[in-house]
C-alpha cells in the first residue's frame, strides 16, 4: 500500500530532518568551505585557496600527530577490547539473570557522570603524591611517575570507552545461540578452545563494532591526552585546539578536522566490512 | 548387563530445583539398534538424551557407556555426538568447515580431515554445497550437513533430538528413509528423540514411551502398537478403542470377562493372572474393530451411533458414539465402507473377536 | 545458572571470571567513588590518608555566583534540550516505524550519526558555522548543538518502544473510525508515554554532561561542565569533585526516574495486554 505524502506524515518526519540538515550537515559542509579560506592579520576571509591543505600536509608536526593519534587509538581499541572481553564474557555466561541485569545497570552509570570529572579523579590516583604512589610507598616501592605519560593517556581512553565496549560485547555475547556452544563441546571442543572457535566468531560483528566505537572515541578525544598525558605526545585533537587558539587559524584546524573525519570514515568502512564479512543479508 | 549393551541407565534421576524432569530411569540401549524415545513435550525425553550427551548431569544414578560410568565425564570427553533440534550448525563456517570441525578438535591433520569430510559430504550428497554458507542451504540440505558433521568421526552412537521437526511433511518422510538406511548401513547405534509416533514407529527397532519423567513402555513398534502396557500408552497412540471395567468370571461359567458401562466383553485369557474383581482396561485396535447393522453372534458387540467420518487416503475413519457418550473409532477401506452403506446418525453395532481384545491390568 | 552440566564447569575458573568482573567494575567506579569521597575532604591536593571531613568545597561552589549562574544555565539548557530532542526524536522514530520511502537510509543516518562524530570536530564545526550565522555565544547556540547530539538518543529509545507495539494497533484504530491524528493522540502517544518520558530525562542527563561542544560554542553563558573545564585549565581544585558529585546525583536521579518509567510502566501495560 503506497500512501501519498501527507501533511500528517511530514509533521513528524520533517522537524528532525530540517534540524539535522541545518545544524549538523551544514556545519560539516561549512567546515569544508572553511578549509579553503585564508587568514590575513588575524582575520578570516572567504576564499578558495588550497594553502591551508598544503601548509598542514607539508608539516612534519602534523604527520607526527597523525601517526601518534592513529597508533594511540588503535592501541586503545585493542587494549580495551582485550580487557573488556573477559568481563563481558563472564557477565554473559557466568551470572544469573538478575545479576546480569544489575551488571548492565551499573555499567550504564558511568555514561551519566562527567568524563571530565572522572579524568580529574584519575589525576588524584596517578599523581606523584597520589593514591597509588602512597599505597606503593607503604610496601617500600616507588614513587613512580605515572601522570603525564602515555600509560596515563591509555587509562583515560579506557575510562572513556571501557563501559561502552563491555556493553556492546555483552549484547553480542548474550545473543549467541547456546546450542552452538553445546554442539562444540559435544564435538570435543574444550572450554577455552570453544571461546576462540565458536564464541568469538559468533560475536564477531559486535566485537568489531565495539572496537570501532573505542577507536572513534579515542581518536577524537582531547581530554585524556591533555589532562592525563600532559599534552605529550601531541595528538590531532590537541593540534586542533592549539591551531584555533593561535592566530585565528580556524581554516587550518578545519583541515585537521576534515582529515580526522576522512580517516574515521575509512576505518569505519573497513571495520564494518570486516564485521559483516561472509554474512548474507 | 548383556554383552550387546552399549548404554545403560541405572536409577537415573534428574531434577531442576523442585521440578523433577526424570523420575527414575532403568533401561538399556543395545549395540547397533535404532532406539526412539517418544513422548509429549515435558515428558523428560530430551533431558534423558542430554544426560547421555553430557549436557546435563544426573541428580542420582549412573549412566554407563560400554560398561564404564560416564557421569563425571564432561561432554567433550565423551564420544556421544548429537544432532540438535535447531541443528546448531555454525553460521560462521561453511559446509565443509562445519563437517571438518569435530576432526579438527581431535587434532586430525588437514589433508586427512579434508579426505574424511569429503567422504561424508559425498555420502550425504552435499558435495556440491561444500563451500556454501549455512544460510544458503535449504532445510533438507542443512539436515544432511548436521548428520555429516556428527557422523564424520564415525562414532559408536549418535544422539538425535527431534532433528526433523522443522521440515515439511514430504521432506520428513524422505529424511526418515535416509536416516533408517544410514543407520542400517553404518551399524551405528541411533538414539532418536521425537514426539511423533509416525517417525518413531517407521524407523526404530525399539521404542521407549515416556510420560512425566517415567518410562511407560519399552518394546518393538509392533509390541507397543498391539499390546500397549498402560492406559497412557493406549491413549497416547490413539489407535485403539479403550474400555474400562471390572474383571469377573465369564457369565457362561468359564473364561474371563470384563464388565463395563456399555456391556460385558469376553476376553481371550487362557492363563489369567489378574485378580478378579479388580478394575482393568480393555483395548481393541481400531483396525480390528468391525461394524454391522445387526448384532453379530459370538462376538463382543457394542451398540453405537455413527457421528462422523473422515477420509485420509485409502482408508476412512468412522467416528461412533456409545450409549454413555464415549467415542469410538473404526478404520475401514473404501470398498468395505461402500458395502456397509452408512449414514450419519445411524444406529449400528461395533464388534470384535475376543482374541483381538487386549487387556491392560490396572496399576 | 542452569543449562550447563556440572561436569562441564570448572569452579575455579568460574570464580576467577567473577573476580575479574569485580575488578573491572572497580576500575570503572574508582574515579567516580574517589571524586565523591574527596568532595568531602578538606585537603587542597587530595590523596590518602584522607584529611578531615569538610563541606568546604560545597561551600565554595555555593558561594560562587558564577557557579550558580552556570547551574541555572545548565538546568535551563537541559530542560529545553530535553523537550526539543524528545519531540524531534519521537517524530523520527514514528517516521521510521510507519513509513517506507526512498532515501530512508540517508534519513536514518542523519537521525543517528551525530553522536559518533568526535565532539571536538563537531564543536569546531558548530562554532565556526553558528558564529557565521550570528548564533554563537549565547544559550541558544548551546541548545542547538546539544539537540543535534541528543535527538538521536531520544529517537533510539522511542523507536525501541514502538517496535514492541503490535503493528495492527494503529490500523485497528483507523478501522474503528479514528483519523490519523486521533489514532496518534489516543493510541501511539499513550503507548509510547513511558518511553517519551524516559527519553526526556535521558536527553536532559546527556545535556548536563555534554561539555566539549559547549566549550567551543558557548561564550559568556557557561554551563556547569564548561565551568569544570575552566577549573581544569586554570588551577586544579577539588571544587570539581563537589560539582561532579552534584551533577552526578542530578543525572542519576533523572536516569533512575527514566529507568522506572521504561521498565515499570512498560511491564504494567504489557500485563494488561
Amino acid at each position: 500500500m503506497r500512501r501519498p505524502i501527507s501533511l500528517y506524515g511530514l509533521t513528524f518526519s520533517l522537524p528532525l530532518l530540517i534540524w539535522q540538515v541545518l545544524f549538523f550537515v551544514f556545519p560539516l559542509v561549512f567546515l569544508v568551505a572553511l578549509s579553503f579560506w585564508t587568514v590575513k592579520n588575524f582575520v578570516m576571509r572567504p576564499d578558495f585557496d588550497t594553502v591551508n591543505w598544503t601548509t598542514m600536509y607539508g608539516r612534519t608536526v602534523f604527520w607526527q600527530a597523525y601517526g601518534t593519534t592513529l597508533a594511540l587509538a588503535a592501541a586503545a581499541s585493542v587494549l580495551t577490547s582485550v580487557l573488556a572481553f573477559p568481563a563481558a564474557y563472564a557477565v554473559a555466561f557466568k551470572l544469573s539473570d538478575t545479576s546480569r541485569r544489575w551488571a548492565v545497570f551499573l555499567m550504564v552509570i558511568p555514561f551519566f557522570t562527567s568524563y571530565l570529572v572522572r579524568v580529574y579523579s584519575w589525576q588524584t590516583f596517578l599523581s606523584d603524591n597520589g593514591i597509588i604512589n602512597v599505597i606503593l610507598s607503604w610496601i617500600g616501592l616507588g614513587p613512580f611517575v605515572m601522570l603525564n605519560t602515555v600509560g596515563a593517556t591509555m587509562i583515560g581512553y579506557l575510562t572513556l570507552s571501557f563501559p561502552l565496549v563491555v556493553l556492546l560485547q555483552l549484547f553480542s555475547l548474550v545473543f549467541i545461540d547456546r546450542t552452538l556452544i553445546e554442539a562444540a563441546h559435544n564435538m570435543r571442543c574444550g572450554r577455552l578452545r570453544t571461546v576462540f572457535e565458536v564464541v568469538i566468531p559468533s560475536a564477531r560483528t559486535g566485537l568489531v563494532i565495539a572496537a570501532l566505537f573505542c577507536f572513534i572515541l579515542s581518536f577524537g578525544d582531547f581530554v585524556s591526552p591533555v589532562y592525563l598525558g600532559g599534552g605529550e605526545p601531541t595528538t590531532l585533537s590537541i593540534l586542533i585546539t592549539d591551531t584555533t587558539k593561535s592566530g585565528q587559524q580556524w581554516p587550518r584546524a578545519a583541515v585537521i578536522a576534515l582529515t580526522m573525519i576522512g580517516t574515521l570514515m575509512v576505518v569505519a568502512f573497513v571495520a564494518v566490512k570486516f564485521a559483516y564479512k561472509g554474512k548474507s543479508k | 548387563m548383556s554383552r550387546d549393551t552399549l548404554v545403560s541407565f541405572e536409577g537415573v534421576v534428574k531434577s531442576f530445583g523442585n521440578f523433577v524432569a526424570v523420575q527414575r530411569l532403568d533401561f538399556e540401549i543395545k549395540k547397533g539398534e535404532f532406539l526412539a524415545i517418544m513422548g509429549s513435550s515435558g515428558c523428560g525425553k530430551t533431558t534423558t538424551l542430554r544426560m547421555l550427551a553430557g549436557l546435563e548431569a544426573p541428580t542420582e544414578g549412573v549412566i554407563r557407556l560400554s560398561g564404564k560410568p560416564i557421569n563425571d565425564l564432561p561432554t567433550w570427553s565423551r564420544d556421544t555426538p548429537m544432532v540438535w533440534q535447531s541443528l546448531a550448525l555454525f553460521p560462521f563456517l561453511n559446509v565443509r568447515e562445519n563437517v571438518e570441525f569435530a576432526l579438527k578438535m581431535r587434532g586430525v591433520g588437514k589433508a586427512e580431515r579434508r579426505r574424511r569430510a569429503e567422504q561424508w559430504l559425498d555420502r550425504m550428497q552435499i558435495t556440491e554445497f561444500a563451500e556454501r554458507n549455512i544460510s544458503q542451504l535449504s532445510g533438507g540440505q542443512r539436515q544432511r550437513v548436521a548428520l555429516a558433521r556428527s557422523l564424520v568421526v564415525e562414532p559408536e552412537i549418535l544422539l538425535l533430538d527431534e532433528p526433523l521437526s522443522a521440515l515439511d511433511a514430504a521432506l520428513k518422510v524422505r529424511m526418515q528413509s535416509v536416516l533408517k538406511n544410514l543407520q542400517r548401513e553404518t551399524g551405528i547405534t541411533f538414539v532418536y528423540v521425537t514426539h511423533s509416533q509416525s517417525e518413531a514407529f517407521s524407523m526404530a527397532d525399539r521404542v521407549v514411551i515416556m510420560s512425566r519423567g517415567n518410562i511407560e513402555q519399552i518394546g518393538t513398534p509392533q509390541e507397543i502398537y498391539r499390546t500397549p502396557k498402560t492406559r497412557f500408552v493406549a491413549d497416547f497412540l490413539g489407535s485403539s478403542n479403550v474400555f474400562t471395567g471390572t474383571l469377573q468370571r465369564g457369565s457362561a461359567g468359564s473364561g474371563i470377562e470384563i464388565s463395563t458401562s456399555v456391556g460385558r466383553f469376553d476376553l481371550d485369557l487362557p492363563n489369567n493372572s489378574n485378580p478378579l474383581g479388580q478394575s482393568a482396561t480393555l483395548t481393541v485396535l481400531d483396525t480390528k474393530t468391525q461394524l454391522s447393522h445387526t448384532r453379530p453372534a459370538g462376538a463382543n458387540a457394542v451398540p453405537v451411533r455413527m457421528i462422523g467420518e473422515e477420509f485420509v487416503g485409502a482408508t476412512a475413519t468412522i467416528y461412533l458414539e456409545t450409549s454413555d457418550g464415549q467415542e469410538m473409532r473404526v478404520q475401514k477401506g473404501h470398498q468395505e465402507l461402500a458395502e456397509l452403506d452408512l449414514e450419519i446418525g445411524q444406529s449400528l453395532f461395533a464388534w470384535w473377536r475376543k482374541e483381538d481384545g487386549h487387556l491392560i491390568a490396572s496399576s | 545458572m542452569s543449562g550447563a552440566a556440572d561436569m562441564n564447569r570448572n569452579r575455579a575458573l568460574d570464580w576467577a571470571l567473577v573476580a575479574y568482573i569485580v575488578l573491572a567494575y572497580a576500575f570503572v567506579f574508582a574515579p567516580i567513588a574517589a571524586s565523591f569521597v574527596f568532595s568531602f575532604n578538606s585537603d587542597r591536593f587530595p590523596s590518602i590518608p584522607l584529611g578531615e571531613f569538610s563541606l568546604d568545597w560545597y561551600r565554595a561552589i555555593a558561594t560562587d555566583p558564577l557557579v550558580w549562574e552556570g547551574a541555572r544555565n545548565t538546568l535551563m539548557v537541559g530542560v529545553i534540550v530535553g523537550v526539543v530532542s524528545t519531540l524531534l526524536g519521537f517524530g523520527a522514530a514514528y517516521t521510521d516505524y510507519r513509513y517506507k520511502f526512498a532515501g530512508k537510509q540517508v534519513y536514518l543516518a542523519l537521525a543517528l550519526l551525530p553522536p559518533t562524530i568526535p565532539v571536538i570536530i563537531l564543536g569546531l564545526a558548530m562554532l565556526a558555522y553558528l558564529s557565521r550565522v550570528n548564533l554563537s555565544g549565547n544559550a541558544l547556540s548551546v541548545i542547538i548543538s546539544h539537540v543535534v547530539v541528543c535527538a538521536p538518543f531520544a529517537m533510539a529509545i522511542i523507536r525501541l518502544r514502538l517496535s514492541q507495539m503490535d503493528p495492527a494497533l494503529e490500523p485497528a484504530a483507523w478501522n474503528l473510525g479514528a483519523s490519523e491524528w486521533m489514532a496518534m493522540r489516543h493510541v501511539i502517544v499513550p503507548f509510547c508515554a513511558p518511553a517519551i518520558l524516559g527519553a526526556l530525562f535521558i536527553t536532559m542527563a546527556v545535556s548536563f554532561d555534554e561539555f566539549a561542544v559547549a566549550w567551543f560554542v558557548s561564550g559568556l553563558n557557561e554551563t556547569l561542565p564548561v565551568k569544570v573545564l575552566g577549573f581544569l585549565q586554570g588551577q586544579v581544585s577539588p571544587r570539581i569533585n563537589a560539582i561532579g558529585t552534584f551533577v552526578f546525583i542530578l543525572s542519576m536521579t533523572l536516569v533512575i526516574l527514566a529507568q522506572l518509567l521504561l521498565s515499570g510502566r512498560g511491564a504494567k501495560s504489557a500485563e494488561r495486554e
